[in-house]
C-alpha cells in the first residue's frame, strides 16, 4: 500500500518536509542573509574594471542578468560579484584566474559546448572578449556589491505543489456518490441514468424519446464492433420482444472478436501506434503488429484495466505474467512494447539530445494515456499549472533510462523452454556418463591421447581472471571475464539461451565440452535464442574487444544513450555494431572488436548487448577496453610427453568429480575426434537432443522493455541535456507519494484504488467513445488547463463502479450502453421548448438527446467493405501494405499494397509514419506522433471529395452494384430495400422507395440500360448519404 | 463565392460559414475551418509563397560572400576556425573557397554569386537575413523545425498555422497548397501536415499535372451522372436533417458537397495555363532548355495564379535530378549549378510578374533551406550541413527590399551578428500577415501551442 498524500497522516508527510526544507534554504533567503562586505580593489584593477569590463557587462549582459531585469535568464546575475560567484543554473559563471574553466568565457566565445553563445543576438567584438579574458586572468576584481532585492518586486510565483494538489478537482479522492433522487423514476434503467436525469431535471429538461429499435441497433453495432448489422440481425432484433432483447445483443457483440478490433483502434490512438519510425527513411519498427494484436486480444479477453496498466508499465517485471490461454506465451510483457512505438531518426549528431527527445515522447504518452496528465510539460520547468515538478519529470525519465529495449521471444507453447529441459536432461545423462567413465582413467587417457593435439592452450585462454593476456604495456582495461561461473552482478539475459559456464562439467549439444568461465548460447543447440546485456557503464576508451567463439548472425552492439537505430544505418555509429558475417570466428576462439566511431562517444553512458536470435551461437570469454587494437593471440606451445601427461592427469581428476578445465574444453572444441567419441558413446541421448531441436518452430519476437541498470537521472536544467543538474532516482510523481521504486511499484501506485486519476481517466475515455464527448471533454488532460467534468458525480460513480467490477472494461461499456441515456433518440423530446434548451443547455452537456456522430474513417471503410460483401473476416497477423497513390512519394516508400487492402479490416492496414493513409487522414485519424485520445472532428469538403471520387469508394460501389444487379430473385423494390437496409440500417419509406426507383430509372436511361452501372450509382449514392457515414 | 449550378443540387442555400470564432476547432465542427478570418492588425501581405530549397543551399556560394575563404583555401579548418561542432558525415576536409564569382548588384549592393544571374536583376527587391540558425544538423529534424518550429514529427506546418489564423480567401481551392516539383523532402508529408490542428489545415500536395490533387476529378463518365447522384444525396440528406430538427454537423456536411463539386471545377481551371501569354511563359522559362527550369517555371506560374485566387499559403518544393536536392555533400559545382539553373529564372520572373500584376505588395516571398553548408569541404568537393549560420531572404509585401541584416563570422561558419533562429523567421512571417505570433494559439496537450513555441522575435530590420 502506498501513502497517497491525501491520506492525511498526523505526521507531516515526507514530501512536505522536503518542500519546506527546500524553501528554507532557497536562494531568496540566502540572498537576504548573505551580507557582503565592501570589496577593495587596487587603483589599477579599478581602472581596468571601470573602463573595460563594466561597460561590456552593462551594455551586453544586464538586460537579462541583472537584479532588475524583467526576467532573469538561467538564474544568473552579473550585476555583482556575488552574482557570478553564486552563478546560475549551470554553476559559477567565472572562476577567478582561470578563463578556460569560466562558463562566461565559453559563452562569449560562442563555443557552444554547454551553453549557447552569449550575448544571444551578436557576438562581442574580439577586443571585448580579450578584455574579459584578461580581467578573469587578473582574478576578476569586482567592486560591485550584492544588490539587495526589493522584496515587493520579487514575489515571483512560487511553485506550490501541495496547494495545487489540494485545489484541483482531479487530484481529490474519488468517493462514490449516493444515487440521486429523480422525479421521472420510470425512465431510469441503470444507476448512471439517475445522475444524467438529475442534472437534466435540475435544468428543467427531460430526456429524449427512446430510439427506434433499428436506430439503436445500428448505433450499438457501430459503437461496439465497428461494423453494421445485417438485414437478418435487424429483423431478428426488431421481432424480439423478450425482456432481455437488448442485453442479448450487447452480450453477443461484446463476445465478438470484432469488438477488440474496434476498441483497439481507440487505444492505439493513445499509444501513437505506427509500424515505422518516420523521419528520413521511414524504417520499420520491429514486430509492431504483435503489439497491435496483443491489444486486440487483451480487449477481447476483457483483461482488467488495472492489469493492462501493469502490463504496459512493467509487464516484464510481473512475478506471474498473464499467459496466452492456448499458446501459453507471456502476454504481459508485450504491453511494454508501447514505450518503443515512438518516431526515431537515424544518425543524430547529438545522441544524448536524441534520447532526451524520445523520453519526452514516452513520458508524454505515459502521462496522458494513463493519468490524463501533461507530465511532459514539466521537462523544462515545474509545471505551470499542475502539481508536477521538473524533478518528477526526471524521476520518470530515470525509470526509462534504467530500462533497456529487448527483442523478447514469445516462445509459443514454451517450445524452447521445453526443448531446453529435455536437452538439459540428456546432457546431464552424458555428463554423468563421462564422470562414470573417468573412474576408469585408462579409457579417458586413451581417448585423449589418441585424439588430442600435443599442444598447449593459447595464451589468451590460459587465465581465468584478473589479467589480460599479453599486455606488457598495461594498456587494456578488463571489463568482464565471467570468472565466477555465473551471470555477473549487473548483467542480465533474456530468452533463456545463455548459460553461465563455471568449473562444472558442461557438455554442449554438439558433443564438445563448454569452456569454463564463459557465457555460452550454444549449450542447448543453435535453435535457442538469448540476449545478454552488460550493466551500464561510461565509455572511456575507443575500442571494445571480445574474446569469443561465435558463428555468423550474432548481434554484438554497444547501445549508447539507448540509441537503437544503428542496425538500419551506420552513419555516425559505425563500429558500434557487429552483425552478419562480422561475428563469425570460424570455429576458433578469436578477438573481435567494436571500434570505429566510439571515440565520438567518450563520456556517454552505454551498455553492451550480445543477441542470439536463433540459428547461431556464441560463447563469450572476456571483454576488454583499449585505445588500440585487440590483444595479441599467441599460439600455444608444443607440449612434451611429461607436460601432456600432467594435463591429462588433471583432466581425469577434474572429470572424476564432474568438473572440467579450460585445457580439456579447449582440446574437446578443437579436436573433432573427441566430440565424435562422446557422441558415439552417448548416441541415444544425442539423438533425442537432435529431435528436440528439429521440432522447434521459428522464434516469434516482440519488442519489449526489460530492466537495465537502475540509475538516477540528471535533471536537465531548463530542459537542456547539455546542462545536467542534480540527480533524481526512479520514482513516481510526488503527488502520488513519490516513493523510489521499480516500474512495478509505479504500476501499483497508478492502479491503487486510492489513485484519483487512473479509473476516472479510463471510464471517461469509454464515455467519450460512446457519446462523442467525454464527461471531461479534454480526455487526455485532467489538469487545470483541461476542462472540468460536466457531471462530476457521474464520473466518480462510474469510476467507483469500474473498480468494484474488477476494472472490467466490458462491464463498464455494458452498463453504459444498456442505460436509458444511451437508448435515446438523436433529437430532443418534442415537448421541450426550444427556448428552454437554448437557455438551459445549448450544447447538450446533460445528454437530453443522443448526439449525432460522424463515423471514424476506419469504420466508414470497414462498413463499406461489409456492405459490399468484400469484408475479409480474418483476424490478427501481419499488416497489409499501404496502398500508395501517385501522390504518396518520398524517401522510404515501400511497394504499394492492394487498393482494397485485401478486404482486411482497417486495423490490419499498415501505418507507415511517412505514408499515412490519406482517406483516414481526411476523416481525422490522428498522426501518430503522440497520444491522442480525442480525434479532431473536422467536417470539410475533402471528405465529400473522398466519398465522391476516391478509387476505393468507387470500386466498392461497383462491386456492390454488380452483385445486386446479378441477383435475379428480387424485384426492383426489394433490391432497393435490401441495399438501403444494408447501408443505413433501416427500411426506406414508400416515398423514399419511389425516389430511389426514379433515380435508378434515370441513371438507366443515361447509361442506356438499367444494368449494374445504375445499381453501382445507387450504391455509391447510398455511401455518400449522411445516413451512412453518420450514426444517430 | 460559390457559383450555383443550374440544377437542383446547386440551389440549396449556403450555410453561413463565414462567422468564425477561433476557439478549439475540435469542438466546433460545424464551422468551415478555412473561412477567412481577420488578422490581428492591418497588413500589406495577404498571401505567402514559400520557396523551399530542400537539402540546404550553400550560403557561402550564393549570397554570403566570404573573401577569407579564398585566403584560407586548403587550410585545416580545425586550425583556422577552431572548435568545430560534429558534422553529419564526420568527414571534415579543408577550408573550401567558393568556386563562383561574387559581385555586388543593384543600388543595395547585395553580394550575389554568379549562380543567380536572373535574381541579381531584382536584387533591390530582396531582403537578406544572413545570420539565420537552426538547431539540427539532420535533414528531417531540420525540415520539421523549419516548417513547424519543432524538430519532431507531426507538428502543424506554418501553412497550417496561417490557415488556422487567417483562413483563406478562396473556398473552392485548398488554402495551403504545396506545389510539388518532384521531391518530397526528407521527413515526408509531415513537413506539410496539420499536426494537432484539425486535419483540414494540412497542406494539399499538387503534383505538376492537369489533375494535381487526389479525388479532384469525378469518376463518372459525364457530369450529368454525377449531378444526378448529388441531387439524390442532397434530397435524402435534407430529409434526414429535417427529421432531426436541423443538425449543424449534418448541415455542414451537406454544404461540403456543394464546395467539393465546385473544387472539381476550380482546380483544373487553375492548372490550365492556356490563357497565359507567350511572353509570360517565356519570362518564367517554360521554354527553357533545361527541363527542371521548365518544371519550376510552371510551379512559379501556378503560384502566381494561386495568389491571384486568394489562396493563403503556397509552398514550392524543388524538382528532382539535380544531385539529390541542394544537398551537395559531393559534386558541389555540378549540383549547385543545376539547382540554381532550376530556380533562378523562374523566381526572378515570379517577382517581376507579381510586380507588374500589382500582387507583389500583397504577397510575401520567402526563400530558405533547412540549413546552410560548411565553409570547409566534406571530402574534397562537397560541403556538409551547417545549421550554425546561413542565409534566407524575403521579398514582397511589407518587406524592405534591399535590406540586409546579420552576419556570420569571417568564414561563414557561425552567425555572430544579429543571430536569428527559425522561430524569428516564423514570427516575422506571421507579423507581415498581420498576425501576432504570441496571440495565435491552439490549446493542445494542456498548453496554448504556438508556431513559435515560447520563442520568436520579429526581425525588424527587414520590415518596410
Amino acid at each position: 500500500m502506498i501513502h497517497f498524500i491525501f491520506n492525511r497522516n498526523p505526521i507531516l508527510p515526507l514530501w512536505l518536509v522536503a518542500i519546506l526544507c527546500v524553501a528554507l534554504v532557497s536562494q531568496l533567503t540566502q540572498r537576504k542573509v548573505a551580507a557582503q562586505e565592501g570589496i577593495s580593489l587596487t587603483a589599477e584593477q579599478s581602472q581596468f574594471f571601470e573602463s573595460k569590463v563594466r561597460p561590456i557587462l552593462v551594455e551586453h549582459c544586464y538586460e537579462c542578468h541583472a537584479t532588475d531585469s524583467e526576467t532573469i535568464e538561467a538564474g544568473l546575475l552579473l550585476d555583482s560579484k556575488w552574482g557570478w560567484e553564486t552563478g546560475g543554473d549551470s554553476g559559477p559563471a567565472i572562476i577567478p584566474h582561470d578563463p578556460r574553466q569560466s562558463l562566461l568565457m565559453e559563452a562569449v566565445r560562442y563555443e557552444e559546448n554547454v551553453i549557447s553563445g552569449m550575448p544571444p543576438r551578436s557576438k562581442l567584438a574580439d577586443n571585448q572578449i580579450a578584455d574579459l579574458e584578461k580581467w578573469i586572468t587578473m582574478g576578476a576584481p569586482d567592486p560591485r556589491e550584492k544588490i539587495e532585492e526589493d522584496p515587493s518586486m520579487n514575489e515571483r510565483e512560487n511553485f506550490n505543489l501541495e496547494k495545487r494538489f489540494e485545489s484541483h478537482w482531479s487530484w481529490r479522492p474519488i468517493r462514490k456518490p449516493a444515487l440521486p433522487e429523480v422525479q421521472n423514476e420510470k425512465w431510469v434503467k441503470t444507476g448512471l441514468d439517475r445522475f444524467v436525469l438529475a442534472e437534466q431535471e435540475a435544468r428543467g429538461l427531460r430526456p429524449a424519446e427512446t430510439a427506434y429499435k433499428p436506430t439503436w441497433l445500428r448505433r450499438i453495432y457501430l459503437d461496439l464492433i465497428g461494423l453494421p448489422p445485417t438485414a437478418q440481425q435487424i429483423s431478428e432484433f426488431v421481432k424480439d420482444d423478450s425482456d432481455n432483447a437488448y442485453e442479448k445483443v450487447v452480450d453477443s457483440l461484446l463476445e465478438s472478436t470484432y469488438f477488440g478490433e474496434k476498441w483497439a483502434r481507440h487505444w492505439l490512438d493513445l499509444m501513437r501506434y505506427a509500424e515505422t519510425y518516420g523521419h528520413e527513411f521511414d524504417y520499420a519498427i520491429p514486430h509492431a503488429t504483435e503489439y497491435r494484436d496483443y491489444v486486440i486480444r487483451a480487449l477481447n479477453a476483457d483483461v482488467p484495466y488495472d492489469q493492462l496498466v501493469h502490463e504496459h508499465l512493467a509487464g516484464d517485471l510481473l512475478p506471474q505474467p498473464r499467459l496466452h490461454p492456448e499458446q501459453h506465451f507471456n502476454e504481459s510483457v508485450i504491453g511494454t512494447g508501447f514505450w518503443y512505438l515512438h518516431e526515431a531518426t537515424h544518425s543524430p549528431t547529438d545522441v544524448l539530445g536524441n534520447e532526451a527527445g524520445i523520453i519526452d515522447n514516452q513520458i508524454d504518452v505515459f502521462g496522458k494515456a494513463f493519468l490524463g496528465l501533461t507530465v511532459a510539460c514539466a521537462r523544462c520547468h515545474d509545471h505551470k499549472f499542475d502539481a508536477i515538478s521538473t524533478k518528477d519529470y526526471y524521476s520518470l525519465s530515470a525509470h526509462i533510462q534504467s530500462s533497456a529495449r529487448q527483442e523478447y521471444n514469445l516462445d509459443v507453447d514454451q517450445q524452447r523452454k521445453n526443448a531446453r529441459d529435455t536437452i538439459a536432461k540428456q546432457l546431464n545423462v552424458i555428463e554423468h556418463g563421462i564422470r562414470d567413465a573417468s573412474q576408469q582413467p585408462q579409457v579417458i587417457r586413451d581417448a585423449i591421447q589418441l585424439n588430442a593435439a600435443t599442444q598447449d592452450i593459447p595464451s589468451q585462454l590460459t587465465f581465468t581472471s584478473n589479467q589480460v593476456a599479453d599486455d606488457p604495456n598495461n594498456e587494456f582495461i578488463e571489463f568482464e571475464t565471467f570468472s565466477d561461473g555465473k551471470l555477473p552482478a549487473g548483467w542480465s539475459t533474456s530468452n533463456g539461451g545463455f548459460a553461465a559456464i563455471g568449473e562444472d562439467l558442461r557438455v554442449r549439444s554438439d558433443g564438445t565440452l563448454a569452456m569454463p568461465y564463459t557465457m555460452d548460447s550454444g549449450i542447448w543447440g543453435n535453435k535457442q535464442t538469448g540476449s545478454l546485456r552488460s550493466p551500464t557503464f561510461t565509455i572511456e576508451k575507443n575500442n571494445i574487444h571480445f574474446l569469443i567463439k561465435s558463428t555468423a548472425n550474432i548481434k554484438i552492439q554497444v547501445i549508447i544513450d539507448n540509441y537503437q537505430m544503428t542496425g538500419f544505418n551506420g552513419l555516425l555509429f559505425n563500429g558500434t555494431l557487429l552483425q552478419g558475417g562480422g561475428t563469425d570466428t570460424k570455429g576458433q576462439w578469436q578477438w573481435k572488436s567494436l571500434g570505429g566511431n566510439l571515440n565520438k562517444y567518450i563520456g556517454h553512458r552505454c551498455y553492451l548487448e550480445f543477441i542470439d536470435n536463433g540459428d547461431a551461437e556464441i560463447a563469450i570469454d572476456q571483454i576488454v577496453f583499449s585505445n588500440s587494437g585487440a590483444p595479441k593471440t599467441a599460439v600455444g606451445a608444443a607440449l612434451d610427453e611429461t607436460q601432456m601427461a600432467l594435463q591429462i592427469d588433471q583432466a581425469i581428476t577434474d572429470l572424476q568429480s564432474k568438473r572440467s578445465n579450460r585445457w580439456l574444453a579447449w582440446q574437446s572444441q578443437r579436436t573433432p575426434e573427441l566430440a565424435a567419441l562422446i557422441e558415439a558413446n552417448f548416441a541415444d541421448a544425442f539423438s533425442e537432443i537432435k529431435s528436440a531441436n528439429q521440432k522447434l518452430a521459428p522464434p516469434r519476437f516482440v519488442l519489449a522493455m526489460t530492466q537495465g541498470t537502475t540509475e538516477d537521472a540528471s535533471v536537465y536544467i531548463r530542459g537542456s541535456h547539455t546542462n545536467p543538474g542534480t540527480k533524481v532516482p526512479p520514482r513516481n510523481l510526488t503527488a502520488f507519494g513519490g516513493e523510489t521504486g521499480s516500474r512495478l511499484n509505479l504500476a501499483e501506485d497508478l492502479t491503487d484504488p486510492e489513485n484519483p486519476l487512473t479509473s476516472r481517466v479510463i471510464v471517461n475515455r469509454i464515455w467519450h467513445h460512446l457519446f462523442g464527448t467525454g464527461i471531461v471533454p479534454t480526455v487526455d488532460d485532467f489538469g487545470p488547463q483541461g476542462q472540468p467534468p460536466s457531471n462530476a458525480d457521474l464520473l466518480d460513480w462510474l469510476a467507483s463502479e469500474h473498480m468494484t467490477s474488477d476494472w472490467s472494461m466490458k462491464q463498464t461499456i455494458r452498463s453504459i450502453v444498456l442505460s436509458a441515456t444511451y437508448r435515446q433518440q438523436s433529437k430532443p423530446h418534442p415537448s421541450l421548448p426550444i427556448q428552454q434548451m437554448t437557455q438551459a443547455d445549448p450544447t447538450n452537456q446533460t445528454l437530453y438527446f443522443m448526439p449525432i456522430r460522424r463515423l471514424m474513417g476506419e469504420t466508414i471503410r470497414d462498413t463499406m467493405l461489409a456492405v459490399a460483401g468484400s469484408l475479409n473476416s480474418a483476424h490478427y497477423g501481419g499488416s497489409v501494405p499501404t496502398h500508395r497513390t501517385e501522390f504518396m512519394t518520398g524517401r522510404g516508400a515501400r511497394g504499394s499494397g492492394p487498393l482494397d487492402g485485401n478486404g482486411r479490416r482497417s486495423i490490419y492496414l499498415s501505418i507507415y509514419r511517412n505514408f499515412l493513409n490519406p482517406f483516414f487522414a481526411t476523416f481525422d485519424t490522428p498522426n501518430p506522433f503522440g497520444p491522442q485520445g480525442r480525434r479532431s472532428k473536422s467536417n470539410v469538403p475533402a471528405q465529400a471529395l473522398a466519398l465522391m471520387n476516391d478509387p476505393l469508394v468507387i470500386e466498392l460501389s461497383n462491386r456492390w452494384g454488380k452483385q445486386v444487379a446479378s441477383n435475379d430473385q428480387n424485384n426492383l423494390r426489394d433490391k432497393i430495400t435490401s441495399m438501403v437496409v444494408a447501408a443505413h440500417g433501416s427500411e426506406p419509406t414508400d416515398k423514399q422507395l419511389e425516389a430511389y426507383e426514379q433515380f435508378l430509372n434515370t441513371q438507366g436511361e443515361v447509361h442506356g440500360k438499367l444494368d449494374e452501372r445504375a445499381w453501382s450509382d445507387l450504391a455509391h449514392t447510398l455511401f455518400n448519404m449522411k445516413a451512412f457515414y453518420f450514426v444517430q | 463565392m460559390l457559383q450555383w449550378c443550374a440544377n437542383g443540387f446547386g440551389a440549396i442555400a449556403l450555410q453561413s460559414l463565414q462567422s468564425h470564432a477561433t476557439v478549439d476547432a475540435a469542438e466546433s465542427p460545424q464551422q468551415s475551418p478555412w473561412a477567412p478570418k481577420k488578422p490581428h492588425f492591418p497588413s500589406k501581405a495577404k498571401n505567402v509563397i514559400f520557396l523551399y530549397m530542400d537539402g540546404g543551399p550553400s550560403h557561402v556560394d550564393t549570397f554570403d560572400y566570404k573573401p577569407a575563404l579564398e585566403k584560407y583555401n586548403g587550410k585545416n579548418p580545425h586550425e583556422v576556425i577552431g572548435n568545430l561542432a560534429p558534422t553529419q558525415f564526420d568527414a571534415v576536409g579543408s577550408v573550401l573557397k567558393s568556386p563562383w564569382e561574387f559581385k555586388q548588384h543593384g543600388e543595395s549592393g547585395h553580394w550575389i554569386s554568379s549562380l543567380f544571374p536572373h535574381l541579381s536583376e531584382v536584387a533591390d527587391d530582396l531582403a537578406f537575413i544572413k545570420s539565420m540558425t537552426s538547431q539540427f544538423s539532420e535533414h528531417t529534424s531540420a525540415n520539421y523545425f523549419l516548417h513547424t518550429g519543432n524538430g519532431l514529427q507531426g507538428r502543424p506546418s506554418m501553412g497550417a498555422w496561417m490557415g488556422y489564423g487567417l483562413g483563406s480567401e478562396n473556398q473552392n481551392l485548398p488554402g495551403f497548397v504545396v506545389i510539388n516539383g518532384g521531391l518530397i523532402p526528407p521527413g515526408g508529408l509531415d513537413c506539410f501536415g496539420s499536426g494537432f490542428l484539425p486535419s483540414a489545415y494540412q497542406g494539399s500536395i499538387f503534383l505538376p499535372k492537369d489533375q494535381p490533387l487526389p479525388n479532384i476529378q469525378r469518376r463518372e463518365r459525364t457530369d450529368q451522372i454525377q449531378l444526378n447522384k448529388l441531387d439524390l444525396i442532397r434530397q435524402f440528406d435534407r430529409e434526414l436533417n429535417d427529421s432531426l430538427g436541423g443538425e449543424s454537423e449534418i448541415e455542414a456536411a451537406i454544404s461540403n458537397y456543394e464546395t467539393a463539386y465546385q473544387m472539381q471545377r476550380s482546380v483544373p481551371e487553375l492548372m490550365d495555363l492556356s490563357q497565359e501569354t507567350e511572353e509570360t511563359k517565356k519570362l518564367y522559362g517554360l521554354d527553357a532548355e533545361f527541363d527542371n527550369t521548365k518544371t519550376f517555371a510552371r510551379q512559379c506560374l501556378i503560384a502566381r495564379r494561386l495568389v491571384e485566387r486568394g489562396v493563403r499559403f503556397i509552398e514550392l518544393t524543388c524538382p528532382g535530378g539535380n544531385g539529390d536536392r541542394w544537398d551537395q555533400h559531393g559534386g558541389l559545382v555540378d549540383g549547385h549549378n543545376k539547382n540554381c539553373r532550376t530556380v533562378d529564372q523562374p523566381i526572378a520572373a515570379l517577382i517581376k510578374d507579381l510586380k507588374r500584376t500589382g500582387l507583389f505588395e500583397s504577397t510575401l516571398l520567402v526563400w530558405a533551406g533547412e540549413f546552410g553548408r560548411t565553409p570547409f569541404a566534406q571530402g574534397s568537393n562537397g560541403r556538409d550541413h551547417n545549421p550554425f549560420g546561413f542565409t534566407v531572404w524575403m521579398a514582397g509585401g511589407g518587406v524592405k527590399g534591399g535590406a540586409s541584416v546579420g552576419a556570420t563570422d569571417q568564414w561563414g561558419y557561425r552567425a555572430v551578428e544579429n543571430r536569428f533562429e527559425i522561430h524569428d523567421l516564423h514570427a516575422t512571417m506571421l507579423h507581415l500577415l498581420g498576425v501576432d505570433h504570441t496571440q495565435s494559439t491552439f490549446r493542445f496537450s494542456g498548453r496554448d501551442m504556438r508556431l513559435t513555441d515560447v520563442h520568436g522575435h520579429i526581425i525588424k530590420e527587414v520590415l518596410a
